[in-house]
């Protein structure tokens, strides 16, 4: 049996083992979101009325104050009586949904880096930016990553993966067994870093910067933002190690030959070539924008480097409510809570 | 011989209004510590300075309302702060409609944001201002008084005044004769009154003939008889309260609240990337430096006793909110500026029935004063080279707040 949550006077079902999160978002009831996998603290809500079981809510995440003030994270909380909580409940999303996909393509575009196109049984409703969440075959590990498609290329998904060494979803699987005609299993679509509707997007300047893969929901943010402007100022930066991890650079002449204020720069931060930037792109923005008032910025790929983004667009005075992130956090498990007696103060 | 149980507090004798104004906490920590409620024989009353007592001693229904001596000099009568009964509840009615929070959240907005981007812009592309004169207090000033009415009063002006009420009205030294020490300090008040009638009887002359929208309007005119308007000898003392403490506070408590931030420099970045924080901000900005810090007072109506202390019926005692706020028995480290710590209540807005009538109004002014400051200096600092004082025993802030950044 599950239990009810209200949002702002919308109910949802929720199943038993069901995140609040998930629940919401699979009604098509939008609530803030960024990892889903409990590292970000996007999710935090205040739990109004009822008991919740914060499950594996990491406490670097969620403190313990914040737990005994009543707060949760909706990506990780289980409902264990019907709950009500914070928030307006008044705006909608793409719901998420399971999916199942077959794989269409496994191309190896850079040094460590492949392209998987998956074909969809069902056509997907997302927003570019968005992505999807894959269960990792054999291990049940879930693991993100992100669309480069635009909202119309529905069928379709691309994806970029840059292999961890070691890791579960890469090494192990991604980069070894996966073969065209597979079948996986995900869910989708999940996140908030995409462009505001249509309507509210005035045509300003934007820039966007990703670090390795990180460039993944970038292509479809500014192809996304270059067919509702064509001539608005769009400069995009990808940030690698050196000229083998670049990809894609074919599309972006192109994209750049369609619009002339379209900007695409490569900076190589270990293995300088005498063709392009080097240094970190973070820093060429610096350099290459003095003023950066009035646009908004978007950054995907490192945490190390989406920080060093957000301190790169205040310092051009960017407004920080423009300044959209995308972290590809790890998943971390620190879900035992602190030892306050260890505090050497104490 | 016999021995008193009660602590020795001589060296209250030594405490000067000097040393109060400079350094309030030195004092206040003592006699939270040794006797929570205690004569003070410089400011010839008696003193509440944890957060019990002061709350006690502010909600208790042997207590009610009264002026501090110079705050009586200063505003005279009937000041809300300082009268009870009928006379307060009409005084109540007569300012709370305006700043009722539906009432508040129907234009704060439209009143605020344009103020904060009109001063915003005459510095933004600088790359270096003083934030209390150039941004908190004007925006506090010219918010209040397009409220008020007192749009044809520029800013600068209203600045002047609430300074030269601020320092008569504590101008709080007594002599052992219980008469004021510096009799002369309360002449820039009177000075700044007179101004004040000079500019604002005029604009009260024409609200009588022809109310409009503006809240001293109101004040003339809400729940009179047909034809009648309230006394405008009876509303001065509360123009006074306003054009003091609520011109003054919202600014104090921004530029507070920004010091407090830049003594955690993770903390304003939180706070400027996630301006969902700012209230967060300010609630602690309040708490750390209380605006209105000692101003207040109640006085018995029954003999009681209130912290071991037996009180005689007809005793002051002034209440120091921002010594309250800083109560270890309450909260960790309390001279510490901290966003995250456990959000308990403060007393930055006082308690009982003459708390604060202005905290939704206040709140708001300084939220999005600050929002319209970040939004457009993001990558705001310190100015290292210029240090920040605070200054003021009745009411607390920086007396300048320096900053740099990149333009
Ligand atoms: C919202 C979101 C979107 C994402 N989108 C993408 C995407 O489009 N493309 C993409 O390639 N990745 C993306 N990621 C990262 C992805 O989800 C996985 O975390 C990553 O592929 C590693 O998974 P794994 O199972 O191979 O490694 P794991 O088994 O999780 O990790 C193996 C070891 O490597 C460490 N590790 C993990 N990641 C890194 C790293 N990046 N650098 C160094 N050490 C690491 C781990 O701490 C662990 O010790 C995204 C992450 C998030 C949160
Ligand atoms: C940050 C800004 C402010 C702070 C910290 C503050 C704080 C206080 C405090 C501590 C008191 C005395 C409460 C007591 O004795 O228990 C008070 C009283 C009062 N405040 Fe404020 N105030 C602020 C702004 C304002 C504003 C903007 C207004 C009006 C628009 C306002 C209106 C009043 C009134 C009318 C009283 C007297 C209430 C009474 O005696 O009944 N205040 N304020
Ligand atoms: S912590 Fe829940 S979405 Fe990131």
């Amino acid at each position: 049996m599950g239990f009810a949550v209200t949002v702002g006077g919308r109910r949802v079902e929720c199943a038993p083992d069901q995140s609040l999160l998930d629940a919401c978002l699979r009604a098509g009831l939008w609530m803030p979101n960024s990892c889903n996998q409990g590292t970000c603290g996007t999710c935090k809500l205040q739990v109004v009325g009822g008991e919740v079981d914060h499950r594996d809510s990491p406490f670097d995440t969620l403190t313990t104050e914040e737990r005994a003030a009543g707060m949760a994270l909706a990506c990780q909380a289980r409902p264990v009586s019907d709950v009500e909580v914070g928030g307006s409940g008044d705006r909608t999303t793409h719901p998420l949904r399971d999916l199942t996909a077959t794989v269409l393509e496994v191309a190896d575009i850079a040094r460590d880096t492949r392209r998987v196109l998956l074909g969809l049984a069902e056509p997907l409703a997302f927003s570019a930016g968005q992505y999807v969440e894959f269960v990792v075959p054999g291990s049940g590990a879930r693991r993100q990553y992100s669309l480069a498609n635009t909202a119309d290329e529905d069928k379709v998904l691309e994806l970029h993966v840059r292999r961890v060494p070691g890791g579960v979803a890469t090494d192990g699987w991604l980069f070894d067994g996966l073969a065209v005609g597979d079948e996986v299993v995900a869910t989708g679509p999940l996140g908030d870093f995409h462009l505001l509707p249509e309507s509210d997007d005035d045509g300003g300047p934007m820039v966007l910067i990703g670090g390795g893969t990180g460039l993944a929901p970038l292509v479809g943010i500014a192809r996304t933002a270059l067919a509702r402007h064509p001539a608005r100022e769009v400069l995009l930066y990808h940030g690698v190690r050196g000229t083998a991890d670049l990809y894609d650079g074919d599309r972006f002449a192109e994209l750049a030959e369609e619009h002339p204020n379209f900007r695409f720069v490569p900076v190589l931060s270990d293995e300088p070539a005498a063709e392009h930037r080097s240094g970190f792109p973070t820093d060429a923005f610096v350099e290459d924008v003095p003023s950066a008032r009035g646009w908004s910025g978007w950054l995907c790929g490192p945490p190390a480097m989406v920080e060093a983004g957000v301190k790169a667009f205040k310092r051009r005075r960017m407004a920080p409510r423009h300044i959209h992130r995308e972290k590809f956090t790890s998943t971390a498990r620190s879900s035992r809570p602190p030892t306050r007696w260890a505090d050497p103060d104490l | 011989m016999t021995t008193t149980e009660k602590p020795d507090l001589s060296w209250l004798d030594d405490v000067t209004m000097t040393e109060l104004e400079r350094h309030p906490y030195r004092t206040y920590e003592r006699l939270r510590a040794e006797a929570p409620l205690a004569y003070v024989p410089v400011l010839g009353s008696y003193v509440a300075s944890t957060a019990e007592v002061c709350r006690e001693v502010a909600t208790s229904p042997d207590f009610e309302g009264v002026i501090t001596p110079a705050g009586g000099r200063t505003f005279g009568h009937p000041a809300i702060i300082g009268v009870n009964g009928d006379v307060h509840a009409d005084l109540r009615s007569m300012v709370e409609p305006a700043l009722q929070p539906v009432e508040v959240d129907r234009w704060i907005d439209d009143l605020v944001r344009p103020i904060a981007r009109r001063y915003l812009e005459q510095f933004e592309n600088d790359g270096r201002a003083e934030l209390v004169a150039q941004y908190c207090e004007p925006v506090s000033v010219r918010s209040l008084g397009d409220l008020l009415g007192l749009q044809s009063v520029d800013s600068d002006k209203l600045r002047e005044w609430f300074a030269k009420l601020n320092r008569s009205f504590t101008n709080a030294a007594m002599t052992e004769d219980g008469e004021f020490a510096n009799p002369e300090g309360f002449r820039e008040g009177d000075e700044a009154k007179a101004e004040i009638r000079a500019i604002v009887d005029p604009l009260i002359d024409k609200w009588i003939e022809e109310p409009d929208d503006s809240a001293i309007s109101h004040w003339l005119h809400d729940g009179m008889p047909p034809g009648q308007t309230r006394d405008r000898e009876y509303i001065y003392p509360t123009i006074y309260v306003y054009l003091l403490g609520a011109m003054q506070e919202p600014g104090h408590g921004m530029a507070s609240t920004l010091v407090g931030l830049f003594s955690r420099p993770e903390q304003l970045e939180q706070v400027v990337d996630d301006p969902v924080l700012i209230p967060r901000a300010i609630s602690e900005g309040m708490r750390w430096t209380s605006p209105i810090w000692s101003a207040t007072a109640r006085i018995s109506t029954k003999d009681v006793t209130i912290a071991g202390v037996d009180v005689p019926a007809g005793t002051p005692v002034m209440l120091s909110y921002g010594s309250a706020n800083h109560d270890t028995g309450v909260y960790e480290a309390p001279s510490t500026y901290d966003l995250h710590r456990p959000p308990l209540p403060h007393l930055a807005f006082g308690a009982g029935s003459h708390a604060c009538a202005g905290i939704y109004f206040a709140n708001h002014v300084m939220r999005i004063a600050m929002e319209e400051l970040f939004e457009a200096i993001p990558n705001l600092e310190r100015d290292t080279g210029e240090g920040v004082e605070f200054w003021g025993w009745g009411f607390r802030g920086p007396t300048s707040l320096h900053v740099t950044w990149e333009v």
